[in-house]
């Protein structure tokens, strides 16, 4: 399920925590609300911590993870960098990078087996990724961003571009991420889905102004439904298909949410065009 | 509905009497009233000619509104067209808005020839004959189109009732011969409100009705019933269904009724349905067999289940069954038809260039495999768990999908761990309680999570000097040490074993010497612990010690050893008896300095600190001058200090009090 969060009346939530698939990193509010959110959500899988980077509470946006490790910009002080080891599971490598492109976030778009980059990152620092989070590293843009991190989110599942990208560009990167893409906007029309977004393998958080149809379009792409494998089928939404897969079969539950998004979706193209 | 096909905003027509009345009647309100034959002529001629122009300006004016307001039909919808052309006829219509035209440029040239001629107007008389001329031109003029403006009048009226048909949108047309079950079709999947009567023709006219599908608004049509014969013989009820089935983009429903209650048999419903089938051609088309709450599908004769089966193979058509009046099928018949045509509309619409834009949005890229690499997803057992759990549920009681949670919780029975949101609530809010973040530590031993460990030692950070693998190291090291030991152990063995050469005697002599030393030193140490406490200063004095020494422990206190070094001499020297009288006082100053022990030399040695705190000759003049300066105001006033504050009389009573003759006043 994907669920809708603010920090502090803010929505950008993606620049307030980091989440992996065997970690969480959340920064530290003045109330525990946020957390709260991941803690109920996650904290029976996956440990969820609280970090902070430099002393700020961006660390969404600095450090760089997947399930094998995290990278921490060379901000990161000593002493919060211990917290973080102390409180990860010891499979998870710790390791702070020097980078001049500091906001490794924004810079760094990874699931567990593929990495998208920047395309001015040192080659010291793409070998470090490629060692520490066990990927490919891929020097890309998105829709003309440098700014990889903060133009796309993808999990091993799934994942949503900038609005902008075009369908060449779409199957590309699809090509390379080895995932299904759509390009798609969070908190009512943000392009910028690295802030307003955050997804695992299993569960997704989005700003608080994210509209139910984004949301319908985060949770079937993400496969959040829990079909897994199973036949929800994001790419229905195109074109003839769309009308095709959502047939007449409203047979009570076998509508699922990826027909509705499906729905949506032919509706879109009858009405915007 | 788009502004374009906005026919209610049409203004209304005037008869031409009506038209006449008001232009003048406007011309008198608004223009000039009084004029005087004693007047310039020009201005005569001027009042004149404005009347002319002004009363012209209204009818064209109003003229214009009438040829702009009404729809041209070669620019609108062919639908619309086509429906006015049956409705309105076409030539008349056109022929009625060309005569307005044909007026308006008429009267504009009415009035600029009569303006001419007023030019030349000699008098007032004349001037206003020949505006009354002009006048009566133009009202006889609009007067000649009274039946134009009668008919375009009534169009109006017609047009500004037609219901709203958006011609682009999606729209469902529902069509077939009279009395088969049309308008309850509508009247069940709409708002619409269509009058059913069990007669032929009960619905006359085009009605609309709106629907919701898929987030969409859908319009559905109502067409009047249509019958079987050519096209000519049509009448204008029939032809309006016709023109909205020939111009609509729709999705057609013909509606067959198996009863045949409708007086029309199913071999003339199919033959009808040939007829007009060039119509729906490009259409997604639905043929529905209605009302079979009264002849179910299956009881149909083996003739007209054929019949029905070659109509549906011929046109390509999807045939569905339901009955309007006893509600069966209703829903799935308008589902399957709003999927036909938005499954067309969308397939349309991809092709076009607008879609684009918007289809980068709307795909979903699927990869193509790169490599034979597996790259699964990572979802912990306990979600996969979780899920199915919540599946099972919602299978179970799909009603209670929505609280699905909340009931899943109470099931199992597992008492929820409080959330630190949940926690910081009961605490008071945020800011009354702190939470301890070291406690999700994940570390070997949980005694560890509150090691405190030092950031800097030695001035240099311990961060810099950790080791991955200090652990291994340690444990290398370890073992190495315990091998050392473990050689020296039986190095020392091995020494010692050689080493045992002594005698008996050599070694008890050995024995002995040992215990006497272990005495010794037992009591050496016992001494020691005797003689702990310090001599006092006396014996200390008493005893004969140098210079050096007592300078040393001067020092060690913590006072200035050099100003000792002359006494010391000096009581170095008394023993050889020198006559020295300064000597001499300097030795019973000494003298009395001991008797009084320290504390007479500590009062000194503050007394001399005190003096020299005002320390230079500068710094004490200018002690003085601040000290003088600071009493100067005092001094002024005659004040003793800050504190005297005596206020003295100011008019003393004495000498302001009694009688003031003419004398002296400083004699009282």
């Amino acid at each position: 399920m994907a669920n809708r969060v603010q920090f502090e009346n803010n929505n950008e939530v993606g620049v307030f925590a980091r989440l992996t698939n065997s970690y969480a990193l959340v920064c530290q509010g003045s109330s525990e609300g946020f957390y709260s959110v991941f803690e109920s959500e996650l904290a029976d899988q996956i440990p969820v911590i609280h970090a902070s980077v430099a002393g700020c509470r961006f660390l969404g946006r600095v450090c760089v993870g997947n399930r094998n490790g995290l990278l921490l910009p060379n901000s990161c002080s000593d002493r919060e960098l211990q917290h973080i080891r102390n409180a990860l599971p010891d499979r998870v490598v710790v390791q702070r990078v020097e980078e001049r492109l500091s906001a490794l976030g924004n810079c760094i778009a990874t699931n567990d087996h593929v990495a998208l980059v920047h395309t001015d990152l040192d080659r010291e620092t793409e070998d470090i990724i490629a060692d520490v989070l066990g990927v490919e590293v891929f020097r890309q843009t998105i829709a003309g961003n440098a700014l990889v991190g903060s133009y796309c989110v993808f999990t091993n599942q799934g994942g949503m571009v900038h609005p902008k990208t075009t369908t060449e560009d779409l199957e590309e990167l699809s090509s390379l991420l080895q995932v299904p893409l759509v390009a798609g906007t969070v908190n009512r029309g943000s392009d910028v889905l690295g802030a307003g977004l955050i997804a695992n393998d299993w569960s997704a958080f989005c700003g608080a102004d994210t509209t139910s149809t984004e949301l319908s379009v985060i949770e079937s792409i993400y496969k959040l439904d829990g079909t897994m494998g199973g036949p929800s089928r994001p790419g229905a939404a195109v074109g003839a298909s769309a009308a095709t897969s959502a047939g007449p079969s409203s047979a009570g539950q076998s509508k699922t949410q990826g027909s509705v998004s499906a729905d949506i979706r032919a509706s879109l193209i009858d009405t915007m065009t | 509905m788009s502004g374009k096909y906005d026919f209610k905003s049409i203004r209304p027509v005037p008869s031409a009497d009506d038209f006449v009345d008001i232009v003048l009647s406007k011309t008198q309100r608004k223009t000039p009233t009084v004029v005087h034959q004693g007047y310039q002529i020009g201005r005569i001629r001027a009042f004149y000619m404005r009347k002319v122009k002004f009363t012209a300006e209204s009818f064209v004016e109003k003229l214009g509104w009438i040829l702009e307001d009404f729809p041209k039909l070669d620019d609108i919808h062919p639908f619309y067209g086509d429906l006015c052309n049956v409705l309105y006829d076409r030539d008349h219509y056109k022929l009625a808005l060309g005569q307005l035209n044909v007026a308006k440029s008429l009267i504009s040239t009415t009035s600029r020839d009569y303006a001419r001629l007023l030019k030349y107007g000699d008098s007032l008389y004349r001037c206003k004959q020949l505006k009354r001329a002009a006048l009566g031109r133009m009202c006889t003029l609009m007067k000649k189109h009274k039946s134009s403006l009668g008919y375009l009048e009534e169009v109006r009226k017609h047009l500004s009732r037609l219901p709203s048909i958006d011609p682009s949108t999606r729209t469902l047309l529902i069509t077939g011969y009279p009395n088969v079950g049309k308008s309850s079709f509508m009247n069940k999947v709409t708002r619409a409100d269509v009058e059913v009567q069990p007669y032929a023709f009960t619905t006359k006219s085009l009605y609309v009705g709106h629907m919701d599908y898929k987030y969409l608004r859908w319009q559905v049509l109502d067409t009047p019933g249509i019958l079987d014969k050519p096209l000519e013989e049509r009448n204008t009820i029939e032809m309006q269904a016709i023109t909205a089935l020939a111009h609509l983009q729709c999705c057609v429903m013909y509606f067959v009724d198996l009863s045949e209650q409708c007086g029309w048999t199913l071999e003339q419903q199919v033959a009808l349905f040939d007829n007009i089938r060039p119509l729906f051609a490009n259409k997604p088309l639905v043929i529905v067999a209605n009302k079979i709450d009264l002849v179910p599908f299956e009881s149909l004769s083996e003739a007209h289940r054929e019949l029905l089966d070659k109509m549906v193979k011929d046109s390509g058509a999807e045939l569905l069954t339901m009955s309007a009046a006893a509600d069966m099928n209703i829903a799935d018949v308008k589902q399957r038809a709003c999927e036909l045509l938005l499954e067309r509309r969308v397939e349309m619409k991809a092709k076009s260039k607008k879609a684009a834009g918007i289809l980068n949005r709307l795909t979903v890229a699927m990869p193509a495999a790169r490599d034979g690499k597996d790259r699964p997803a990572f979802i912990p057992e306990g979600v996969i768990e979780a899920r199915a759990r919540k599946q099972a549920m919602g299978d179970a009681n799909p009603a209670d999908d929505e609280d699905g949670d909340v009931s899943m919780d109470g099931n199992d029975g597992k008492k929820t761990k409080k959330t630190l949101h949940q926690l910081e609530q009961e605490a008071g809010g945020p800011g009354h309680i702190s939470f301890d973040y070291r406690r999700y530590y994940e570390l070997r031993k949980d005694e560890f999570k509150y090691d405190v460990i030092p950031e800097i030692v030695d001035g240099k950070n311990i961060a810099d000097f950790i080791d991955v693998d200090i652990m291994q190291k340690l444990e290398a090291l370890e073992r190495e040490e315990e091998e050392r030991a473990a050689r020296e152990e039986a190095e020392l063995q091995a020494h010692e074993d050689a080493e045992s050469d002594m005698d008996e005697e050599e070694k008890d002599f050995a024995d002995r010497i040992r215990k006497k030393k272990a005495l010794v030193v037992a009591k050496h140490r016992e001494d020691q612990h005797k003689k702990r406490g310090r001599l006092s200063r006396k014996v200390t004095n008493a005893t004969a010690q140098s210079a050096g020494g007592v300078q040393n422990e001067l020092e060690e206190i913590g006072y200035d050893a050099a100003t000792v070094e002359p006494e010391t001499s000096a009581r170095g020297r008394k023993r050889e008896r020198t006559a020295d009288p300064s000597l001499e006082a300097a030795e019973a100053e000494q003298a009395e300095r001991d008797s009084r022990g320290r504390s007479i030399s500590r009062t000194r040695v503050l007394e001399r600190e005190a003096k020299s705190s005002l320390g230079t000759v500068d710094r004490a003049i200018n002690a003085n001058k601040r000290r003088k300066s600071s009493q100067r105001g005092f001094q002024l006033k005659a004040r003793a200090g800050e504190a005297d504050r005596h206020v003295v009389t100011k008019m003393p009573k004495h000498l302001f009090s009694g009688k003031r003759g003419i004398g002296k006043t400083q004699r009282r």
